[in-house]
C-alpha cells in the first residue's frame, strides 16, 4: 500500500512566448489515496458546476486477438448496473440529479466523464465508487450492449469509408504491436467474446490503482478528498494490467494497401511511425504538424488545397500515446483527381521541409498557434479536465502541461528539419488508397 | 477514440446557441449584465465585459441566410460567408490567413437557414490586429474570382462526398421531403445540381444587398473595457455606409397531413438510417421552454424513452433522438437513428410504439422534475466562455429576444405542471401525421417500407440533390 500523499501547487502559468501579457492563475492540488489511486483537482468557480473524469490506463493495446475490442466493450458495461445502482440506475439517477456523462476509449486509456452542478457531488462519488467496487455481469444486459457496439462499429467504421480506411492503414502498419487492431474491436471479436472475458477484463484493468481522477469545477480539494476517503479509498487495490512489451519491429520497407468500394471519392492516407509521447521527438513534431498542417496558411493546405486544388482537404498529425504511434496524413482527391497526384505532392511538400529549414516567421506562427490553442482547451472545466489529466496518465505528470509552453519554445528550426528526415521516409510509411467502385448492378451493366 | 455516444446524439436543440458564465447558484441563473448600442449606420452592437479570460470572442449576424439564395442558387449564402476572408481590398486570401494564423486567432463564418454568421476570438493583447482582420472580411471583400471559382469546385465535390455518410445528409433529405417548395425545404448549403449554377456575380451581389451595418448585429464578449471597446468599434465600423437590405419572406410552413415516405437507396448500406417526423416550431414559440422539457424525457437525453427502447432495452442502435430545430418560422421536428437492415422494421416499429406511447401515457411527476433537474444540472457550462456569450446575445437578438430568455429560463422551467405536460404533447409532438425518410439498402428493405404509408417513393442516393 502507497502512503498518503498530498500537496498542493498554485501554478502561474507564463506564456513566456509572445502569447498573453497576463498570468493565468490555475488553482491546482492532488491527493493520493491509501489505495492508490490519485487525485487532481482544480478549484473554478465560474459556474456552480463540476467536470470529473477518472482515467484508467487500460485500453485496447492492453487486449489479445480474438477479444479486440473488449475495452472499449467493457467502457459499455460501466453503465449497465453494479450492486447499488442496478441495470439502468446509474444513468437515471444521475440525470435526475442534473448530471450527464459519456466515456471514451483509446488505444491506451478509458475514460469516464461526468458533467454534474454541484449539488450532485456526493452522488457522483457513490455512482462511481458502485461501479468500480461492485459492477454486475447480467448475460441478459451483456447481450443486448453487444448489439449497441455492433452497431456502433457499423456507423464509425463500415459506414463510413474514412472509418474503413484508417482501420485498415493501422492494420498494415503494424505488425506485432497491439496497436494494429482497432479500439472497436474487428466484427467477428464483438460477436464472439464471453462473460469470463469481461469479468477478467474488469480484474485486471480496473484497480484504483490504475486510475487518475481529476476534478475541475466548483469543489474544494478537502471536499474532494473527503469524498474520495468515504466512497472510493474502501476499495482494494490490486495488480495493473500487465506491461505491453511487444515492440513493434522497425519497418523496412513501404507498404501500400487499396480498399475497393463503392464511394463517391477517392480517399489516400498514410502513416508513419514516431515516438512515444514521452520521446523528445515529441514536441518537434507536434511543432512541424502545425507548420504543415494548421490554419489555411499551412503549408498542405497551401498547396493542395489551394494552389493545386487536387485536394478538398488535407489533415495530418499524431496524438499522445504511450507507445510509438503513427504520425496519419489524410487526404481526399477532388473529383477527377487521381489519387497518386495527392501523394506525390504530399511527398514533394514533405522534402521541402527536409531540404530546407522553414521560415522563421513559419516558426513563431506555429508556437503561437500551439500556444493559442492550448489556451483554448483551458477555457472550460470540461476542457481543463480532460488537458489535466492527459498530461497526468502520458507524461506521468500534469505539471509537464505548465512546460509545455517552453518546451515549445525551445523546438529549434533545424529540430524540425531533424524530424521530419527521420521519420518521413519511403521505408517508414504505410500508404491506404480507397478506390471508388460502382455498385454491382452498375458494374454488370457495364459489361 | 470511440465515445459511449455521440456529440450528435447530445445536440438538444432547443435554447440552441449559448453564452456565459453566469449563473451564482444552480436555484437562480443570471446573464452578465451587456450593453447594447446602434451604431448611426444602423449597425447594432452588444458588448458584454467578462474579464475572467485574456481573450476577446467576437460574433456576427448578418440577417439573411440560405432561405435568401435565389431559387436554383442553393448554395450562394455559404459561399458568401466562407469567400469573405478569402480576400479583401488590401488583402490577399494568402495574406489575410497568414496574419490570422499568426497571431494564433480565429476567423469563421458560414450560413443557416435563417442568417449567415461568423465568430472570430483572438488573444486581448492581440486585439488591434484581430479587429482589423474582422472588419476587413466584413466590409472589404473583393470575392477574387479565382477564389470564387476554387470555393464553388471544392463545394461541388463536398456535396457528392457527404453522399458517402448517409447520417450527414439524411437532414437535408428529410428538410426536402417535409418542406416542399417551402426555402427550408432548399439545401441550406446547395447541392450537387444549385452550386454549378453559381456566379461570381450571385455572391457580389449577394454580398451587397444584404451585408449592411443595418442588417447586422455585432456581439463581442470578454476581456475588455465597455467604453473603449465602444469606442473602438464605432471607430472601426462606423465607416461601413448603410443600404435598406430587402426583407426575407417567408411563409408560416404547413405540417403534413397523413403520412408519406421516402426511400434513398444506398445500395452499399449496411444500416438504415431513418427520420419521422413533421413540422414543428419557430424559436420564438411561447411554449418553447416546455417543449424542451417533454422532448429531454422523449428523445433529448440518454435515458429518453426513445433512446431507452431503441438502445438500452433492445440494442437495436446506438443511439435515438428527438429534436425540434428552431427558426425565424417552424423548422422540422424529427426522430432520428439508425438500425442495421434486417432490424429496419424493428426499429420502426419500436419508434412508432414510443411515440403513441407518450401520447397515451405522458409523463409522470418524476419524470418531469428529473428533466427539469437535468437542463438545469446542464444548462450552465453552455453559457460558460466568452465565445458562447458572444454567440447567444446575437442570437437573442436576431429573434427578437433579450436577457429575459435565459434569465428567467429556470423560473419558467419550474413553473411547468402536468397539465402543461398533456397540452404540449398533444399540441406539439404529431402522431398520426407523419413523414418519413429512409436511407438504406432498397433491395432489402424495400417492402418493410412499403408499410409505413400509402404515399411512397424512392429515389437514388446517386441522383443529384435531395
Amino acid at each position: 500500500m502507497k502512503p498518503i500523499k498530498s500537496f498542493v501547487l498554485v501554478v502561474a502559468l507564463l506564456f513566456s512566448a509572445a502569447v498573453v501579457a497576463e498570468a493565468q492563475q490555475f488553482q491546482i492540488k492532488t491527493h493520493t489515496l491509501k489505495n492508490g489511486m490519485k487525485i487532481v483537482v482544480e478549484e473554478d468557480h465560474s459556474i456552480p458546476n463540476v467536470a470529473l473524469y477518472i482515467f484508467y490506463r487500460i485500453g485496447s493495446r492492453n487486449e489479445r486477438p480474438g477479444t479486440t475490442g473488449l475495452s472499449h466493450f467493457f467502457e459499455h458495461m460501466m453503465f449497465n448496473g453494479a450492486k447499488k445502482y442496478g441495470p439502468k440506475e446509474f444513468d437515471r439517477v444521475m440525470e435526475a440529479a442534473g448530471g450527464s456523462n459519456n466515456a471514451y476509449t483509446s488505444r491506451d486509456l478509458t475514460v469516464y466523464q461526468d458533467w454534474f452542478p454541484r449539488t450532485a457531488l456526493d452522488l457522483i462519488f457513490d455512482l462511481e465508487a458502485d461501479r468500480i467496487r461492485d459492477l454486475s455481469f447480467d448475460p441478459k444486459v451483456i447481450e443486448s450492449e453487444r448489439g449497441v457496439v455492433a452497431s456502433e462499429r457499423r456507423s464509425s467504421v463500415d459506414a463510413s469509408n474514412f472509418g474503413i480506411l484508417f482501420e485498415q492503414l493501422y492494420a498494415a502498419a503494424y505488425t506485432a504491436h497491439p496497436y494494429q487492431w482497432p479500439v472497436v474491436g474487428w466484427m467477428v471479436d464483438i460477436e464472439n467474446w464471453k462473460l469470463e472475458d469481461l469479468k477478467r477484463h474488469f480484474e485486471m484493468g480496473y484497480s484504483p490503482s490504475n486510475a487518475t481522477m481529476v476534478v475541475s469545477g466548483d469543489v474544494s480539494l478537502e471536499e474532494i478528498v473527503k469524498l474520495a476517503e468515504k466512497y472510493i479509498e474502501p476499495i482494494t487495490p490490486h495488480d495493473p494490467p500487465a506491461k505491453v512489451t511487444t515492440k513493434e519491429p522497425e519497418q523496412l520497407g513501404e507498404r501500400r494497401i487499396t480498399v475497393r468500394k463503392f464511394a463517391q471519392l477517392p480517399i489516400l492516407m498514410m502513416g508513419y511511425h514516431v515516438p512515444a509521447t514521452t520521446d523528445a521527438d515529441y514536441y518537434p513534431l507536434q511543432v512541424l504538424q502545425t507548420v504543415l498542417f494548421s490554419g489555411q496558411s499551412s503549408r498542405m493546405y497551401q498547396r493542395l488545397v489551394d494552389k493545386d486544388q487536387i485536394a478538398l482537404f488535407v489533415n495530418g498529425g499524431g496524438g499522445m500515446t504511450f507507445d510509438p504511434t503513427l504520425f496519419t496524413i489524410s487526404a481526399q482527391p477532388k473529383a477527377g483527381v487521381q489519387p497518386e497526384a495527392v501523394e506525390k505532392a504530399i511527398y514533394e511538400e514533405l522534402d521541402k521541409v527536409k531540404a530546407t529549414a522553414v521560415t522563421d516567421q513559419e516558426l513563431e506562427k506555429a508556437k503561437n498557434i500551439l500556444l493559442a490553442n492550448f489556451y483554448r482547451q483551458m477555457k472550460t472545466i470540461s476542457g481543463k479536465a480532460n488537458t489535466l489529466g492527459s498530461y497526468e496518465v502520458f507524461f506521468g505528470d500534469y505539471k509537464k502541461l505548465f512546460t509545455a509552453a517552453d518546451d515549445y519554445k525551445k523546438v529549434g528550426k533545424e529540430d524540425l528539419q531533424r524530424v521530419a528526415k527521420k521519420y518521413f521516409t519511403e521505408k517508414n510509411r504505410t500508404v491506404a488508397t480507397l478506390i471508388p467502385e460502382k455498385p454491382a448492378a452498375e458494374q454488370k451493366a457495364e459489361k | 477514440m470511440l465515445k459511449r455516444f455521440s456529440i450528435l446524439f447530445l445536440v438538444v436543440v432547443l435554447m440552441s446557441s449559448s453564452a456565459s458564465a453566469f449563473a451564482t447558484t444552480v436555484e437562480g441563473l443570471k446573464l452578465p449584465p451587456y450593453k447594447k448600442v446602434k451604431l448611426k449606420n444602423g449597425l447594432t452592437v452588444l458588448l458584454m465585459e467578462q474579464r475572467e479570460i485574456p481573450i476577446v470572442s467576437f460574433s456576427f449576424i448578418v440577417k439573411a441566410g440560405s432561405t435568401a439564395d435565389p431559387a436554383g442558387k442553393e448554395g450562394v449564402a455559404g459561399l458568401t460567408a466562407t469567400l469573405i476572408r478569402k480576400g479583401t481590398k488590401t488583402r490577399t486570401a494568402d495574406q489575410l490567413s497568414a496574419e490570422l494564423d499568426f497571431i494564433g486567432g480565429q476567423l469563421f463564418a458560414g450560413s443557416d437557414y435563417d442568417y449567415s454568421s461568423g465568430r472570430a476570438e483572438f488573444l486581448k493583447k492581440d486585439l488591434a490586429k484581430g479587429l482589423d482582420l474582422l472588419t476587413d472580411a466584413l466590409l472589404n471583400p473583393t470575392f477574387p474570382a479565382e477564389e470564387v471559382s476554387k470555393l464553388l469546385k471544392q463545394s461541388i465535390d463536398g456535396a457528392k462526398s457527404a453522399k458517402d455518410q448517409a447520417g450527414r445528409v439524411i437532414g437535408e433529405y428529410f428538410a426536402a421531403y417535409l418542406y416542399g417548395s417551402h426555402p427550408y425545404g432548399r439545401p441550406s448549403d446547395g447541392d450537387e445540381k444549385s452550386l454549378p449554377n453559381i456566379s461570381r456575380e450571385d455572391i457580389t451581389k449577394f454580398y451587397e444587398t444584404y451585408y449592411t451595418p443595418s442588417n447586422t448585429i455585432l456581439a463581442v464578449a470578454g476581456d475588455f473595457a465597455t467604453a473603449e471597446m465602444e469606442k473602438l468599434l464605432t471607430e472601426k465600423f462606423g465607416v461601413w455606409t448603410d443600404k435598406k437590405a430587402p426583407a426575407i419572406n417567408l411563409s408560416a410552413p404547413t405540417a403534413f397531413t397523413g403520412k408519406k415516405l421516402l426511400l434513398v437507396d444506398k445500395p452499399d448500406s449496411t444500416q438504415t438510417y431513418f427520420e419521422i417526423g413533421n413540422i414543428g416550431v419557430a424559436r420564438t414559440n411561447a411554449d418553447r421552454v416546455y417543449i424542451n422539457v417533454i422532448n429531454t424525457l422523449f428523445g433529448g437525453r440518454f435515458t429518453s424513452m426513445l433512446n431507452d427502447a431503441l438502445r438500452v432495452s433492445s440494442g437495436l442502435t446506438y443511439g435515438a433522438r428527438s429534436g425540434f430545430s428552431q427558426r425565424k418560422a417552424a423548422g422540422p421536428f424529427a426522430i432520428s437513428t439508425y438500425t442495421r437492415n434486417e432490424t429496419t422494421e424493428k426499429a420502426i416499429d419500436l419508434a412508432l410504439e414510443i411515440l403513441k406511447r407518450l401520447h397515451e401515457k405522458g409523463v409522470s411527476e418524476a419524470d418531469l422534475k428529473s428533466a427539469k433537474n437535468y437542463i438545469k444540472g446542464q444548462y450552465p457550462p453552455r453559457i460558460e466562455t466568452s465565445d458562447q456569450q458572444a454567440a447567444l446575445i446575437a442570437e437573442l437578438e436576431f429573434y427578437g429576444l433579450d436577457e429575459r430568455d435565459i434569465n428567467e429560463y429556470y423560473s419558467r422551467i419550474d413553473a411547468m405542471t402536468q397539465a402543461d405536460a398533456e397540452r404540449v404533447i398533444k399540441q406539439y409532438f404529431p402522431l398520426d401525421n407523419l413523414v418519413f425518410v429512409l436511407i438504406g439498402k432498397a433491395s432489402e428493405i424495400e417492402t418493410v417500407a412499403r408499410k409505413y404509408a400509402p404515399k411512397f417513393e424512392t429515389k437514388s442516393i446517386n441522383q443529384p440533390g435531395f
